[in-house]
């Protein structure tokens, strides 16, 4: 059985929540949230700081006198210490979810779900319109809170966020973006646009191409075929004549080989690692000038880096996989 | 049941101490990487008959499997028979298709320069007995593709016209062209000295070649000292000395034949003194122990003033080539009485050629004296590569001065900036110059159309055009010179960098290869590039090797 001034007041302590820097939304809440006349009988007290600094922390909990419940916290600060009577007192916990297992979870939880509610009537971006963003890992999220939160719990949180996060950017109140703010990870892997590469006033187009541990700088200008790499010929760099043929071979798929100079810089690896990252270099630094060669690139394997590397070695083998050879004791 | 002893006490209790501890001295560290001043325990004898035909591993050690044992088929190759198999020259393939209208290098075509110049960028053969002549001078090479096809043939270059502009100007008034050719591993270089050898023979030259310069030095034949006339003490390699003469007199026979002694020499046995100078050649070539002392006296006959009225007294211009030249322009393998070094220069044969290099044994007759550097065996020979880059630079160099003398004439006279004409300026390739002079080509073409745009005075057009001079390759003033090296090179030597073949030049030769059906496809216009890029910008070996050998 539960009456209805309980419920409302349970809202009301959902509203009045413990994050300082949503304490000037308060009132703004009011005129949204359904419950407007929240100052009944009982009130969420500031959390208890047991810290000897009073200046900026605020108290965990609140006493309140039986006797004045209508009395603004102003008012109880003011007049503190001296006429306590402690017998009379009563502590309220900051937030209902106090008595929960992962209180500032449930905290968190409440709020997205009060925001969604609140603002589901705002326009939202087509479906896969919107912003990527990179939210916080459960691990971080469970570091953070230092609360034992599962992942069904935090799936349903990150549900939120999303739905959230499809609120169209130009109507984006201010609450959302501070809230979802508070959930992104600090790095945000998805701003990181790669620059075009350009054809520069005098006609170079400059890219950059990896393969294994090698990576390789190269110059591309509008020319008749010449190719330098690291100041060497092509043929006095590499003995290896497929090596060759790969260093060029974006130029060579494309029949474009007596069409452009190649100037290269390479470092790192071995000779097949620096040919084939100028293989790639290459073919960045072509699309650069003909930007309409990129699928006949990819079908000649030019555009993706190749992402293989030396696998590392594991403890109790030789090497990478190789077992030790058996011995007759 | 455990005894009341412990057993390891006992056993030690059993050992005196003094011969324990002389135990311990005697052992070894259980590992150490100092060698063990005792000596090796004494080898266990293989048990006869037992162990014979098996493998030395240990037992259990390796799987037994048939595949394991090496089986030895056949018998083993006699000392020196891989060495012959590797040096082998095999100038002819049965399955190659013979090239119609093929052209020869004839002796029409080497006399007048005219022509040659008409057949340039075209693959010409070498005749039969030129082949012959070549062959006796080894210089026909292994690993240079002639096995590949129904006979040989090469490129005319214009390095080649060059040559043989220079073998007729030798032979009309009797001058000697002295010169180094460097570049590239598989440029040319030693065909063009073979194409040299070709057009002097073809013209009834005398020719001399040392196939390679790399056996002289590197102490595998016998040397003894000797004395020269001056007291300096040289070495003379008796046996490659012979084999050197017996080149010569099989490819110049004919010619030799007909040339008699024209002087007294001193020799350690008694000569007719009408003998032919292939007689005297073989005889040297016969006897190690003669073959200095004839070697001289062939060379002063050849030195020798000609006398086209006498019989026999005629002499023909000389041709001189040497193969891997940067091996005589360093420090040899051999070892003096002090076991101190001896310079190459100090050895008799490549002393000999290095004065004749250098000018300093003249001949009077006319002839050429050429040398190729070898890139695949490159010794570090840090002064000859020096004059070589400096040389180079200076041939380039020129160039630019005559276009900065022709702006100064003009500036002097001009009116106005406008007025001066630019087009050879702005003909100027920079890329074509060797690196140093390259930036300044650069350079200059940049701030003279600089000044030139930006309407600037003539007479800060004058102050820059004086300041300009270009700047060659310096000697590092803390590192020590060849003095015997610098002594030849600073003689007025030329040198020749071979460079890579244009396209017009790599679209003939593959043509060529396509016409002997040793390439596959049509000879298009994408190919070419294609392999000329691939080829390091036409290196002609390279351009081989990629087209012709290369199985994919």
């Amino acid at each position: 059985m539960e009456s209805p001034l309980l419920r409302r007041c349970v809202r009301a302590a959902a509203h009045s929540h413990k994050h300082i820097r949503r304490r000037p939304h308060i009132q703004q809440y009011r005129f949204y949230a359904a419950p407007t006349d929240s100052q009944g009988d009982i009130r969420a007290a500031s959390p208890i700081r047991f810290s000897s600094n009073h200046t900026s922390s605020q108290p965990r909990a609140e006493l309140l006198d039986n006797d004045s419940p209508s009395t603004s916290r102003e008012k109880a600060r003011s007049d503190d210490a001296p006429e306590v009577d402690l017998f009379t007192l009563r502590i309220v916990p900051a937030s209902p979810s106090y008595f929960t297992a992962t209180p500032q979870y449930t905290d968190d939880l409440l709020h997205l779900s009060t925001l969604s509610r609140r603002h589901q009537l705002l326009p939202v971006l087509p479906p896969g319109q919107a912003p990527r963003t990179a939210w916080k890992t459960i691990d971080q999220y469970k570091t953070e809170r230092a609360e034992p939160v599962r992942a069904k719990g935090y799936k349903t949180l990150l549900k939120l966020l999303k739905q959230l996060n499809y609120i169209h950017p130009s109507l984006m109140p201010e609450e959302v973006k501070t809230t979802l703010e508070t959930f992104k990870r600090d790095v945000q892997p998805y701003l990181n646009v790669p620059k075009p590469i350009t054809v520069d006033a005098y006609g170079v187009s400059v890219a950059v191409g990896r393969r294994k541990s090698s990576s390789a700088k190269v110059y591309l200008v509008e020319g008749t075929g010449e190719c330098v790499i690291n100041g060497r010929t092509l043929n006095s760099y590499f003995a290896r004549l497929h090596d060759r043929e790969s260093a060029v071979w974006a130029l060579k798929a494309t029949q474009r080989l007596d069409k452009y100079n190649v100037w290269a810089l390479t470092k790192g690896g071995g000779t097949t690692g620096q040919a084939e990252a100028i293989t790639l270099a290459v073919a960045k630094a072509l699309m650069a000038h003909e930007p309409d060669l990129r699928p006949a690139l990819r079908r000649a394997g030019c555009v993706t880096r190749d992402p293989k590397r030396v696998e590392r070695k594991k403890p109790g083998k030789l090497k990478a996989r190789k077992m030790p050879a058996w011995v007759k004791r | 049941m455990s005894s009341s002893v412990c057993l390891r006490c006992f056993k030690r209790a059993l050992i005196p101490p003094e011969s324990s501890s002389s135990l311990t001295t005697a052992h070894r560290a259980a590992f150490s990487t100092s060698p063990s001043l005792s000596a090796n325990p004494p080898k266990k004898k293989p048990s006869v008959g037992k162990t014979q035909g098996k493998s030395q591993a240990k037992p259990g050690k390796t799987l037994r499997l048939t595949k394991n044992k090496r089986v030895q088929t056949g018998r083993p190759p006699a000392p020196g028979e891989r060495k012959a198999l590797r040096k082998r020259i095999v100038l002819s393939n049965t399955n190659a298709l013979d090239v119609p209208g093929l052209e020869n290098l004839t002796t029409e075509n080497v006399k007048d320069t005219g022509r040659l110049r008409e057949l340039e960028g075209r693959v010409l053969g070498f005749g039969e007995d030129t082949v012959d002549a070549m062959r006796a001078l080894e210089a026909f090479k292994p690993g240079q593709g002639w096995s590949l096809f129904k006979r040989p043939a090469a490129l005319v270059r214009k390095d080649m016209i060059e040559l043989g502009e220079a073998v007729q100007n030798a032979k009309e008034n009797n001058s000697v062209a002295r010169r180094v050719v460097f570049g590239e591993r598989g440029s040319g270089k030693s065909v063009l000295l073979l194409q040299g050898m070709a057009m002097a023979y073809l013209q009834g030259w005398v020719v001399l070649h040392f196939p390679e310069a790399r056996p002289i030095t590197n102490a595998q034949t016998a040397y003894q000292p000797i004395q020269t006339a001056e007291g300096e003490t040289i070495y003379v390699q008796p046996h490659y000395i012979a084999g050197v003469l017996g080149n010569i007199a099989a490819a110049n026979r004919g010619l030799l034949n007909d040339l008699r002694l024209s002087k007294q020499h001193k020799l350690p046995i008694p000569l007719q003194s009408n003998i032919s100078l292939t007689r005297l050649v073989e005889l040297g070539a016969r006897d190690p122990q003669l073959a200095y002392p004839i070697w001289k006296a062939f060379l002063s006959e050849m030195t020798a003033p000609s006398q086209p009225e006498k019989q026999g007294q005629l002499r023909p211009p000389v041709f001189v080539g040497m193969d891997g030249v940067d091996h005589i322009m360093r420090m040899s393998a051999y070892l003096d009485t002090d076991m101190k070094p001896i310079h190459a220069h100090d050895l008799a044969i490549a002393r000999d050629y290095a004065s004749l290099l250098s000018g300093k044994t003249p001949l009077p007759n006319g002839g050429i004296v050429m040398a190729a550097t070898s890139a695949s065996t490159r010794p570090a020979v840090p002064t000859l590569d020096h004059f070589l880059a400096r040389k180079h630079a200076e041939t380039h160099a020129q160039a630019l001065t005559t276009i900065r003398d022709a702006l100064l004439d003009q500036a002097k006279t001009a009116k106005s900036i406008q007025d001066i004409d630019l087009t050879n300026l702005e003909a100027l390739t920079p890329a074509s110059f060797p690196p140093p002079l390259a930036l300044q080509a650069q350079n200059l073409q940049y701030l003279v159309l600089r000044f030139h745009d930006q309407n600037a005075s003539l007479h800060s057009l004058r102050k820059y055009l004086h300041s300009f001079a270009p700047k060659l390759p310096e000697w590092n003033p803390f590192e020590a010179m060849d003095q015997h090296v610098a002594d030849v090179m600073q003689t007025g030597v030329g040198v020749t960098k071979m460079e890579g073949l244009s396209k017009e030049e790599a679209r003939s030769v593959m043509e060529y290869y396509a016409r002997s059906g040793m390439m596959r496809g049509a000879v298009t216009e994408g190919l070419v590039s294609e392999r000329w890029t691939l080829a390091g910008g036409g290196i002609v070996g390279e351009l081989e090797r990629g087209a012709v050998r290369a199985r994919f």
